[in-house]
This record gives structure tokens, sequence and C-alpha cells, in this order.
């Protein structure tokens, strides 16, 4: 009896059971650990220029390349219309937006594959790795956002007639929301990758169908309007066009998809948060 | 001395066979016959062993202790007797499947070789990055990195990806980290087994004096019973994951030198 009483009188750290907790984010516990946020984030960027021949040029290439490839495979060759805007700048804003998403979302989807060396040796908060993730991809986004704002540049100079507008206050919002869609998305991969190993190469493919099936190499314009709600069915889809709206002024902006896409990365992400917390507590045995 | 350690009735049970090596198509495949009405054509694939083979087994069985500020405890026992397991849920890589475990302060683990050091980065950057892992700030590492790069032995090597380390370079410098930033716990399993002879001695007395010097508390995995009976002021033995004797570091290890002998 004495010995369970002093046993309730000490201040515990950290209670570990079998119970599992439908939310279990000690966010305390995240700020503590910044520090290895900071150098998880730098490690990786680093790490990813490190490993190509380019150095940092790479973060400029992997645009320019895409959007060469676009504009000569669609461009010029399928000839798809591009809403009157220059065909590399089309592609160009298509693709900066698309590559956020989809490394963010393949990144964090890999958590548990390409950690799980650490996670097996030690304990830090898991979620550090995919806020890591997500952050290392911003940044990613940024510069090769900057490569766009160039061209856009350009183009204005030399006349084009683009019509960027006040709608651009809003990229820190769409940025928000696409990095939360992403990051959802991916955890929900990245939980579902303990279970099943081959759903990594099924998600590889489906991110290249999924492409097509947003915007990026196409104007919604070309769809069909009585179709278009088809299109829109993919949360991504309003995403692309509306960016495309703010920096080029063409574009169709549908505020009722627009919405539903935002609650949806709500929704993706809160169910990320709980299946990925849900796989950390033991996944190691399973591996 | 407070208590620091409960460990309270835990069990761990792990399940046996291949179950984790679960594929999406299977799983679809079964869905897919059951939705017709159909038998499973994943169910016959393994044939009637597979239902055997998935058996559960326990790791742990009902393991109750307690540790005091500045123990330091021995864990002993033969291999599989769950050493290693009771020490992944104290350091919060796995949880138990009954029971609880109660901590108080920061815990520092080194968990057989190869750490959380990442084999690309250098030694210098493992330091930190194994520091951060720990929750420590940077100029709390920065403190004391030359302490830690002089006790590992290792300082022409600081700037190269432990990659190229030797295995005994590497747990030097694990075993460095841990010993010199900041923890009221420190969680050793099996840590000497690849040092030379030198270096297990400095990591004897090293620990002795954490835990004489600055009162934290060590627990403690090793094979090798003069090194528990140095170093520990209490131990456990643990036997099919039950725990069998636990109290003085002596007797206990004589019931464990008796139980080797058969
Ligand atoms: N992820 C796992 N899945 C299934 N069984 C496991 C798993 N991890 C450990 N085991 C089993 O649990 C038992 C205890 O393992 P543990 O590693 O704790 O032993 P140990 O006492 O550390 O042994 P050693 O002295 O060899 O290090 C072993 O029989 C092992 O096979
Ligand atoms: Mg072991």
């Amino acid at each position: 009896m004495s010995e369970i009483e002093r046993t309730d009188e000490v201040a515990w750290d950290h209670v570990i059971t079998s119970k599992k907790r439908v939310l279990d984010i000690n966010v305390k516990e995240l700020v503590k650990y910044r520090d290895l946020l900071f150098l998880l984030v730098r490690r990786d960027f680093v790490a990813q220029y490190k490993q190509s021949v380019l150095g940092p040029l790479w973060f400029f290439i992997q645009p320019l390349l895409n959007t060469l490839v676009f504009t000569v495979i669609f461009g010029n060759i399928a000839k798809i219309p591009t809403d009157g805007i220059p065909n590399m700048l089309f592609y160009m804003a298509g693709t900066v937006v698309w590559s956020f998403f989809s490394l963010t979302f393949t990144n964090v989807g890999m958590t548990f594959a390409t950690a799980n060396g650490l996670f097996s040796k030690v304990y830090f908060p898991r979620l550090i790795v995919p806020i890591a993730n997500v952050i290392n991809n911003v940044i990613t986004f940024g510069i090769q956002f900057l490569l766009f704002l160039g061209f856009l540049f350009y183009f204005l100079l030399a006349g084009s007639a683009l019509h960027p507008n006040l709608w651009i206050l809003f990229l820190p919002i769409l940025l928000i929301h696409v990095g939360l869609f992403a990051m959802g998305t991916g955890l929900i991969v990245s939980a579902l990758t303990t279970k099943y190993r081959d759903l990594r190469f099924l998600v590889g493919f489906g991110l290249q169908l999924w492409m097509y099936a947003t915007p990026v190499v196409y104007p919604a314009s070309i769809v069909k309007p009585s179709l278009l709600w088809v299109l829109w069915m993919n949360p991504l889809a309003p995403v692309v066009e509306f960016f495309r709206f703010m920096f080029l002024g063409k574009g169709i902006v549908n505020p009722l998809f627009y919405s539903i896409s935002v609650v949806e990365s709500l929704l993706l992400i809160l169910l990320g948060l709980v299946l990925f917390t849900r796989t950390e507590k033991d996944f190691i045995d399973r591996i | 001395m407070a208590l620091c350690v409960s460990v309270d009735h835990v069990s761990k049970q792990y399940i046996l066979g291949n179950f984790g090596y679960g594929t999406f198509r299977h799983d679809l495949q079964s869905w897919w016959a059951k939705l017709r009405g159909k038998e499973d054509p994943n169910a016959k694939l393994g044939g009637p062993g597979l239902g055997e083979a998935n058996e559960e087994f326990m790791a742990l069985n009902d393991v109750s202790f307690e540790v005091h500020e500045g123990d330091r405890v021995g864990i002993v026992g033969r291999n599989g007797s769950g050493k290693s397991t009771i020490l992944k849920i104290l350091s919060r890589l796995t949880t138990p499947t009954r029971g609880s475990v109660k901590i108080k302060g920061r815990v520092a683990s080194l968990l057989e070789v190869g750490t959380g050091f990442h084999p690309d980065l250098t030694g210098r950057e493992n330091v930190y990055l194994n520091g951060s892992i720990l929750g420590m700030r940077r100029w709390e590492i920065r403190e004391k990195f030359e302490e830690i790069v002089a006790f590992s032995e290792i300082n022409q090597f600081i700037d190269t990806p432990v990659k190229r380390y030797s295995s005994g370079m590497y747990i030097r410098l694990a075993f460095a980290v841990a010993a010199h930033l900041k923890s009221e716990i420190l969680i050793l399993d099996e840590i000497l087994a690849v040092g030379d002879m030198g270096f297990q001695q400095k990591c004897v007395a090293k620990m002795k004096s954490l835990g004489q010097d600055e009162g934290r508390t060590i627990i403690f995995v090793s094979h090798i019973p003069g090194y528990v009976k140095e170093l520990c002021t209490r131990a456990i033995l643990l036997r099919k994951g039950q725990m069998v004797m636990e109290g003085e570091t002596l007797p206990v290890m004589d019931e464990y030198e008796r139980e080797l002998r058969g």
C-alpha cells in the first residue's frame, strides 16, 4: 500500500502503456525539439543538391527541364492550347505548384521507410521528420517560385498579355492549403506503407496519373463546361487554376470547389495525424 | 533516493511468422473474393501451416521493478530472455502489450551497435544530430563537444562520415555523446561488445563516475558478468521473459552464473 502511494507522488515525465489515444501529439515536446527540426531540414536540403552533379543549380534545372519537356510535347507536338499564355510560362506555373505537392507528398509518404534506421534506435517525436520534409519542400518551392517570377517579369517586359492581380496576396494561404493537403495524404500513405509494402510502387504510379488529372499541362478551359465538375473532384485542380489566375490572369476559379478542396485538406491532415500517431508507437515491431 | 523508473506488470507480446509482409495486392484480392462470395485465394497460399506460424510469443511476461535516482541497474539473462525488449520499451521505441512504464527525467539510450547515427554525416554532424535527438539545445552540445571528442579518442576522424568508422570507433563516439550530454537516465545495451579492452575499462569507469559523482541513473545490459559486478548496484535476472530475481548485484549474478552453467 505504502509503495503505491509513493509511486503516485512522483511527477512522472513519461507514461508508456499500450493505450492509443486518438490524436496523441505533444506540442510542447515538438517545440523542445526545434533544434533537431532545423538540423534535419538543413541536412535534407544539403543532401538534395550534394547528391546531384549540378549542385545547388539542381533546384533550377528541375523545373526548367519539366517546363522544356512539357513545352515540346504538349505545346509543340500535341498543340494543347494554353489559354493564350506563353507556353513556357504556362507550364512553369503548373509544374512549380505540382512539384511542391508531389515532392512533399512523396517525402512525407516515405517517412517510415526512410527513417526506420533512426526510429528503431532512438526516441524523438516522430512527427519531426515529416514536418522537416514539408519545410524543406517549402524552401524548394520558394527557390523555384523565384525562377518563375523571373520568367514572368521577362514576359511582362516583352509585352505579353498577362494580368497578375491582387489575388496574389492569397498565395500564402494557397501554400498552406497545398502543404496541409500534401502532408495529410503523405502521412496516410506513410502509415499504410508499414502495413502494405507494395503500396509505395502503386503510389509512384498513381502520382503520375494524378498529374494528368490535374490541369498542369492543359488549362481547365479545354474541358467541356458540363464536365468541369469531374475535373474539380480532384482537390488539386482548383489550386493550380487559381495559382495561374493570380499570376497570369487566366484560369477558372470556382470558389465553391476551391473551398471544398480547403475543407478536404483539413480533414486529410487530421486523418493523417491520427493514422501516423497510431502507427509510430510500435511500428518498429513490424519492420 | 527518489523513484525515477517504475515498471509495472509489463508484458510484451510479439507475433511470430511473416505477418508483417502484407501486401496491398493480397488484401485487395482477399477482399474482392469475399465480396463475390468466393474462397479467399490467399488463404490457400500458405497451406495449413500458415496459421500456426503466426503464433504469439511473450518476450516479456509480467515484469515489475523500480529504479531509484542514482541506481546502476544491471539486467542480465541468456540470449532472447527479453533484455533488449525491456530497454526498447524504456526508451519509448515501442509500447508494452500490457502494463505500464513510468519515467521521470530525460532518457538517453544506446541500443546495440549503430545508435541513431546517420552514416552519411560526419562524426561532428552526428554529435550534433544525436544531441538534438536527446532534446538538447545547440549551445549545450557545443559546450561539451571538445570533451566528447577527447573521450572518444577519434580526433582525427571527427570530420569523416561515420560510415567509414570501424564498429569500435562508432560505438566510442556514440557512448561519448550519450555519456556527456545531459540526461538523467542512461540506458545501455551491450555497448561494450565491440570496444577494445582499454575502451571497455574506460567506459565502465566513466559510467561508475556518472552514477557516483553526477547521480545519474544507469540501466545496463551486458553479457560480461565481471563488468556488471563492477558497475552495478543492483541487478535483475530475466529468464524467458520473466523476472526471476532482483536485488543486490552479487546474489543475482551468482544465480545467473548458475543458470549459465546449466
Ligand atoms: N519485432 C519482433 N518480432 C518478433 N519477435 C521479436 C521481435 N523482437 C524481439 N523478438 C523476440 O523477443 C525475444 C527477446 O528478444 P530480446 O532482443 O529482448 O532478447 P535479449 O535478451 O536482448 O537477447 P540477446 O542477449 O541476444 O541480446 C527473442 O526471442 C526475440 O526473437
Ligand atoms: Mg539484446
